[in-house]
């Protein structure tokens, strides 16, 4: 197990309900490969200083997480295809 | 012969002249000085100290940084531009949101 921030950047124009969705779902796969979630800090929508898929804005979240380290190059490959994240960034703390 | 040592005193002086421009004012690294300071990419208030008006990272000639904190600053600007705190170019998203 190691500490890790995660950042993800979710699309601006869904609604809350979706965005919920997906960063649930994000939360469940850590959870499921046996990590935990410390912390989930809501950035809320802000204000990009370039555009992402034609986008200004993004709203950000950042997890405090602990993962197995073999998980990240899985939690990356999901993350990828997940449709409404748009960006996400992943650091060994 | 006269011709050709008074040219190269003048390409002297002009190198001197050049060095002495760039010769940096006496500086210290503040990450060295202030070991609080943690260096972060969502710290971007801070890292935009150490960038240019077009999204440059700024040399430790500038700065004053010392090496090891240049490159821990250069990692974090990169890791905040592929967020989107931080432009990779151009100006900042004040001016983009008006």
């Amino acid at each position: 197990m190691r500490n890790y921030e995660l950042v993800v950047i979710i699309h601006p124009d869904l609604d809350d309900e979706a965005i919920n969705g997906a960063l649930d779902k994000v939360k469940d796969w850590i959870t499921k490969a046996g990590g935990s979630i410390e912390n989930v800090d809501n950035w809320g929508k802000r204000h990009m200083a370039y555009e992402i898929q034609k986008q200004n804005e993004g709203v950000y979240f950042l997890l405090n997480t602990a993962m197995p380290p073999e998980f990240i190059a899985e939690l990356e490959r999901n993350l990828k295809i997940l449709e409404p994240v748009m960006r996400y960034l992943i650091v060994a703390k | 012969m006269a011709e050709y040592e008074n040219t190269r005193e003048s390409g002297d002086q002009e190198r001197g002249g050049f060095t002495r421009r760039y010769t940096p004012k006496p500086r210290f690294c503040q990450f060295c000085s202030d070991k609080t300071v943690e260096i972060d990419y969502k710290n971007t208030a801070l890292l935009r100290r150490f960038t240019s008006e077009e999204g440059k990272i700024r040399p430790r000639r500038q700065t004053g940084t010392c090496a090891k904190h240049q490159r821990k600053v250069a990692a974090e600007i990169k890791r905040a531009r592929h967020i989107a705190l931080l432009p990779f170019t151009g100006g900042t998203w004040e001016e983009k949101a008006r």
